[in-house]
C-alpha cells in the first residue's frame, strides 16, 4: 500500500515546470496540493481533517458525512485487530515460564503460567548464541544493503533503456521468473552448481583441482546468501522502480535533450531525481526490516554451514520456540527483535526526512 | 546395566522368556485391582514428572496373554523381531477378531504420514471401518514436520480424539503435554481387562511399560525390537565386483573408504556415518533422553560425558576430513542418503532396518544388478561391539482426555483390530487392503496394485500393532537377512538403566541438552573442535546437568530399573 502512495507522490514532477524543482519540494506540499474534488479517499479525509481544524466541523457531522467510508474500513480494521494487535498481547509469555499445556488451551495457560519477570531476557543477553545471531543478522543486512539493494535500480534503468517493447517484455519476464521459484529449488540449483559434487567441482576435478565447495564454507556463507537473494529477487525488485520511471514525462527527456544533455546527464538529472522518493522509501522499509534477512533461505542452509555462520534472529527464535518448545524464551527474543526493528525504522525515517523525502509517515 | 539375559530355553522366543523373567509380568498377573489413585484427582498430579516402574507399574500394566496363530519361520531371539518368510493362503487365514468390537461411533485421528496421503474417504479406509465397526476420520500430517504441528495442536483446546505421537517427537514440553491432555487407558486395559481385546493382550509387556506416561497407561504402543535399528548398508554388487572386503574396525573402514572413493567418477565411500559411529564406539543410545543415562562404576553418567562419545565424533570427523563422505551429505540440504546409495554415488550409508527391503524392491525393477546388504556393526577396535538397547516401543496412539467412554472403546476396537498378528484376515486387510481392489494374489502371495500403493499407506498401523515381526513373503531372503542381522546384533546388546521406561523430565531441564545434536554435526564436519563439545558438556553440567543427574539417580533408587 505504501508503495502505491509513492507513485502519486512522484507525479507532481510531471506537473512541475523543471525537474530540478522536485527535490526542493517540501514534504508537506504533496497532499495539501493535490487535495481536491477528485482526490482519492485518503486525501479527502486529510482535507477533512484540515477543514475540521479550521472550520470546527463537529465529530458527529464528520462521522455522518463519512459513514460509508468508515463502514468500508471496518472489515480491514477487524482483520488488523484480530491478526495483528491481539497476537501482540501474546508477547506476555516473554515474561513467564510459559507452558502451553498447563490448562485446557494455550490461551488460558497464559493466565496460569508463573510470572518470572525479566528472567528470560537475562538468559537471552547472557546467551552467546543470541549475540552470534544478532551479529550474523546485522552483517547480512549490511551486506545485502550494499550489494543487493542497488541491483534492482540498475536493472530497472537498464530495462527502461530498451526501446523495443517485445524485447523489453521478454527481458522482464525472464528477470521476474526466479522470484516464483521456492527457496528449496533455488538452493538445490545452487548446490548442483556450486556444491562439492556440483558441476563446477566435478569439472575442476577432471582437471586435477580438488576441494571446490562453496556451499559448506562458513567463511563465504554471507556472500553466498546475498548472491542467492540477488539471483532470486533482484528481477522482482525492479517493478516498483519501473512504475516510478514510467511516471516520468517524456517531455522532460526531450527538453533536456534539446538543451544538449547527453544520455548520462539525462539519467543523472531527470531519471534519478524521479526515482529518489521511491528509493528513499524502500530504503526506510528495508532498514525497518533489517532484522529479517531471509528465514526460509537460512533455515534450509543452517545445517550446511552450522549455526555459527547461519543463525540469524529469526532462525534463533524458530529453533528455540518451535523446535525446542521454549516458548517464553523465544517470545522474549522475538520481542527484543521487534523493539530493535522499531528503533531502526524510526531512525531511518528521520534520515529520510532530513534528506527531504517523505519516508513512510510524517508527523 | 544388565546384560541381555541369554535365552534359558534353546528355541523358545526369547522375548517371552525375557519377559517372564521380569518381576513386572509376575506382578502384573498377580496384581489385583489397578491403583489409579495417582492419576485421578486434581490436574496437578497428572503432570507429575518422573517414571513409573516396578510395583507401581505392575498395578497398571495389562496382563500378557500370548497368541499362537502362526509359528514364525524364524523365531525371535536376542530381542529380534520374529520373521515370516512364507505367505499364507487366503483360505487358511484365521480370524483374530471374531465379532465386530466397534459400536459404530466416529473417531477423529491425527497421525503422521510419510508420503502422499490418500483421499480421506477412500475404499481402504471404508473397508477397515466396515470391518471394525467404527467410522474413522483421518487428519494425516506430513511426518517429517510433524513435531512442528504437534506442539501447536496440543496447545489448543480442540484436540482430535486420537493423536499419534512418535517417540522421537517427545522432545521439549511434549511429554508434559501428553500427561496433561491424554486419557488414562488403565480403566480399560489394566490387568485382566485387556482380555476383552485379545490382540492387545498379546502385545509384549515391555511395550506397555513404555506406554506409561506420567503414572498412567496412556498410549497404545507400536512394539519394536529393542535391537538397534540403524544398519550400515553397503552395495554388495559393487563390493563383489571390485573385490572389497567388508571392513571390521574403524581403522579398516577409513582405509577402505580412502581406497573406494573416486570423486572424479562421482563415487564417495559413504554418506554421513554418525549413527553407526555411536554404535561402533559403544555410546549410550541417543534416541530417547532417558537412555542417555547409565551407571558406570556406581555413578550415573550421561552419554555426552563419555570418552566413547568423543571418540565416535572424532572418527566421523576423520571421515569428513579425508573427503570420503559425499559432499551433499556435508551440506545436509540435498535429498536423502538412500537415493545417493541407489544411484551409486555412495557405497555405504546407514539407515533404518526397513530400508533393506524397501530399497531392494525399489531397485529390483530399475536396476537388476543392484544388490545391497547390511554389514555387522563392528567394534571400533575390531573386537565385538558394545551395543545398547533401544526403547521397545516408539510410536504411540493417545486418546484425548475429553473423549467419551464410547469413543475410547471404539478406538480400542480399532487398535485391537490393527494389532492382529501375521496370518490373520485382519492383518491382511490392514497391510494389503481388499483383494481385487487393492491387491491381487499372485503365486499365493498378496501383491498390491496401483490403487493399493496409493491408498494402503500406513495410517491404521499406527493405531495398534502386534509384537514386532518382519514379513516379506515375496523376498524371504531379505526377511532372513534382517532377522539374522538383528539376532547377531542382539547378542551384543545390553540395556541401560532406564530401558523400557518413559521418563518425564522436570520442565526446567527439558531444554538443557537441545543443542548437542547440532554440535555433533558441527564437529564431524570440522566446523568445531572436539574441545568445544567438552566445553558444552561442562556448561551443561553447571546449568543443571549435575542436578538432572541427581534427579535421575533418585528416580532409579525410588522406582528401580525396568531392565532387569
Amino acid at each position: 500500500m505504501s508503495q502505491h502512495s509513492t507513485v502519486p507522490g512522484a507525479q507532481p514532477t510531471r506537473d512541475g515546470a523543471a525537474p530540478a524543482g522536485a527535490p526542493s519540494r517540501g514534504p508537506g506540499s504533496g497532499p495539501a496540493g493535490t487535495a481536491g474534488a477528485g482526490a482519492p479517499p485518503g486525501r479527502r479525509r486529510a482535507a477533512g481533517k484540515a477543514a475540521g481544524k479550521e472550520g470546527r466541523v463537529s465529530l458527529r457531522t464528520r462521522f455522518r458525512r463519512d459513514r460509508t467510508l468508515v463502514l468500508m474500513t471496518l472489515p480491514a480494521l477487524l482483520l488488523v485487530l484480530v491478526f495483528t494487535y491481539v497476537p501482540v498481547l501474546g508477547n506476555v509469555v516473554a515474561f513467564q515460564d510459559y507452558d502451553p499445556y498447563l490448562s485446557e488451551n494455550g490461551f488460558v495457560a497464559m493466565l496460569e503460567s508463573p510470572w518470572i519477570g525479566l528472567e528470560n531476557f537475562e538468559r537471552i543477553f547472557s546467551d552467546s548464541a543470541f549475540w552470534r545471531a544478532v551479529e550474523n543478522t546485522l552483517v547480512l543486512f549490511l551486506l545485502q544493503l550494499v550489494l543487493f539493494f542497488p541491483v534492482p535500480i540498475v536493472l530497472a534503468l537498464l530495462i527502461n533503456s530498451i526501446v523495443r517493447p517485445r524485447v523489453r517484455a521478454v527481458a522482464q519476464a525472464i528477470m521476474y521468473l526466479p522470484h516464483f521459484f521456492s527457496w528449496v529449488l533455488v538452493i538445490t540449483v545452487f548446490q548442483q552448481i556450486f556444491g562439492g559434487a556440483g558441476i563446477i567441482a566435478q569439472t575442476l576435478r577432471e582437471h586435477g583441482v580438488e576441494g571446490f565447495d562453496l556451499m559448506t564454507d562458513p567463511g563465504i556463507f554471507k556472500f553466498l546468501v546475498t548472491s542467492e537473494g540477488i539471483w532470486k529477487d533482484a528481477g522482482w525488485g525492479i517493478i516498483v522502480f519501473l512504475a516510478a520511471l514510467s511516471a516520468v514525462s517524456q517531455d522532460l527527456y526531450e527538453a533536456a535533450a534539446m538543451d544538449g544533455a547527453g544520455r548520462w546527464r539525462r539519467m543523472w538529472h531527470v531519471t534519478l531525481p524521479a526515482l529518489r522518493p521511491v528509493i528513499a522509501l524502500l530504503l526506510v522499509l528495508r532498514v525497518g526490516d533489517a532484522l529479517t534477512v531471509g528465514f526460509e533461505q537460512l533455515l534450509l542452509q543452517r545445517d550446511a554451514v552450522g549455526p555459527d555462520a547461519a543463525e540469524v534472529l529469526d532462525t534463533y527464535v524458530w529453533w528455540n520456540g518451535i523446535r525446542n518448545q521454549d516458548f517464553g524464551y523465544a517470545a522474549a527474543a522475538g520481542l527484543v527483535k521487534g523493539v530493535v526493528g522499531l528503533g531502526l525504522v524510526l531512525a531511518a525515517n528521520k534520515v529520510a526526512h532530513l534528506m527531504g523525502e517523505q519516508g513512510v509517515y510524517k508527523k | 546395566m544388565t546384560p541381555n539375559s541369554p535365552s534359558p530355553r534353546s528355541s523358545g522366543p526369547s522375548r517371552r522368556s525375557f519377559l517372564s523373567s521380569t518381576a513386572v509380568v509376575a506382578a502384573a498377573v498377580a496384581g489385583g485391582a489397578p491403583l489409579l489413585a495417582a492419576c485421578g484427582g486434581d490436574g496437578q498430579s497428572e503432570r507429575k514428572d518422573g517414571a513409573t516402574s516396578g510395583k507401581d507399574a505392575a498395578r497398571i500394566l495389562p496382563t500378557y496373554v500370548p497368541q499362537d496363530i502362526v509359528k514364525p519361520d524364524i523365531p525371535a531371539k536376542n530381542g529380534s523381531s520374529a520373521g515370516f518368510t512364507t505367505a499364507i493362503a487366503t483360505a487358511r487365514l484365521k480370524a483374530s477378531v471374531p465379532r465386530k468390537l466397534g459400536k459404530g461411533g466416529t473417531v477423529k485421528v491425527m497421525a503422521p504420514l510419510w508420503g502422499s496421503p490418500p483421499k480421506s474417504d477412500n475404499p481402504w479406509y471404508r473397508a477397515m471401518d466396515e470391518a471394525i465397526g467404527v467410522r474413522t476420520q483421518w487428519q494425516n500430517q506430513d511426518g517429517n514436520t510433524y513435531d512442528e504441528k504437534l506442539g501447536a495442536v496440543l496447545a489448543s483446546s480442540e484436540i482430535p480424539d486420537v493423536v499419534v505421537v512418535p517417540g522421537w517427537n517427545l522432545t521439549g514440553k511434549i511429554p508434559s503435554a501428553v500427561n496433561a491432555k491424554f486419557a488414562d487407558l488403565g480403566p480399560y486395559l489394566s490387568g485382566d481387562k485387556v482380555k476383552e481385546y485379545p490382540n492387545l493382550a498379546a502385545v509384549p509387556t515391555d511395550a506397555w511399560q513404555r506406554s506409561i506416561f506420567g503414572g498412567a497407561l496412556r498410549g497404545v504402543p507400536m512394539p519394536a525390537s529393542y535391537v538397534i535399528n540403524i544398519v550400515p548398508y553397503y552395495r554388495r554388487d559393487v563390493f563383489e565386483q571390485r573385490g572389497y572386503q567388508v571392513p571390521r574396525s574403524a581403522d579398516e573402514f577409513l582405509g577402505w573408504a580412502k581406497e573406494a572413493t573416486s570423486a572424479k567418477a562421482k563415487v564417495w565411500a559413504c554418506d554421513d556415518m554418525k549413527w553407526t559411529a555411536f554404535n561402533a564406539f559403544g555410546v549410550f543410545p541417543g534416541s530417547d533422553k532417558a537412555l542417555w543415562w547409565d551407571m558406570v562404576d556406581g555413578k550415573l553418567v550421561n552419554r555426552v560425558e563419555t570418552e566413547e562419545y568423543l571418540e565416535a565424533l572424532e572418527w566421523v570427523r576423520k571421515l569428513y576430513a579425508a573427503n570420503v563422505v559425499h559432499p551433499d551429505a556435508k551440506a545436509q540440504n540435498q535429498g536423502d542418503s538412500g537415493n545417493r546409495f541407489t544411484a551409486g554415488q555412495v557405497l555405504v550409508y546407514n539407515n533404518d532396518l526397513s530400508h533393506w527391503y524397501v530399497k531392494s524392491i525399489e531397485q529390483a525393477t530399475q536396476n537388476p544388478d543392484f544388490a545391497m546388504a547390511g554389514m555387522d556393526v563392528f567394534g571400533h577396535d575390531g573386537s565385538a561391539p558394545r551395543l545398547y538397547a533401544q526403547q521397545p516401543a516408539n510410536i504411540f496412539a493417545f486418546v484425548s482426555k475429553q473423549a467419551s467412554e464410547a469413543v475410547v472403546r471404539d478406538f480400542l476396537a480399532v487398535a485391537n483390530f490393527c494389532a492382529a498378528p501375521y496370518g490373520t484376515k485382519e492383518r491382511l486387510l490392514t497391510d494389503y487392503g481388499v483383494e481385487g481392489t487393492h491387491h491381487t494374489v499372485q503365486k499365493g502371495m498378496p501383491v498390491k496394485n496401483d490403487t493399493g500403493h496409493l491408498q494402503v499407506t500406513g495410517a491404521f498401523d499406527l493405531l495398534g500393532d502386534p509384537a514386532s515381526y518382519l514379513a516379506h513373503p515375496d523376498r524371504p531372503d531379505i526377511v532372513k537377512a534382517q532377522v539374522e542381522w538383528q539376532q547377531r546384533m542382539g547378542a551384543f546388546t545390553k540395556k541401560t538403566a532406564f530401558y523400557g521406561l518413559t521418563v518425564t523430565e522436570p520442565n526446567r531441564w527439558t531444554n538443557l541438552a537441545d543443542d548437542f545434536e547440532q554440535l555433533e554435526d558441527d564437529v564431524v564436519r570440522g566446523r568445531k573442535k572436539v574441545s568445544d563439545v567438552q566445553q558444552a558438556v561442562s556448561e551443561w553440567r553447571s546449568k543443571g546437568g549435575d542436578q538432572l543427574r541427581d534427579w535421575y539417580r533418585k528416580l532409579l533408587d525410588d522406582a528401580g530399573s525396568a531392565a532387569n
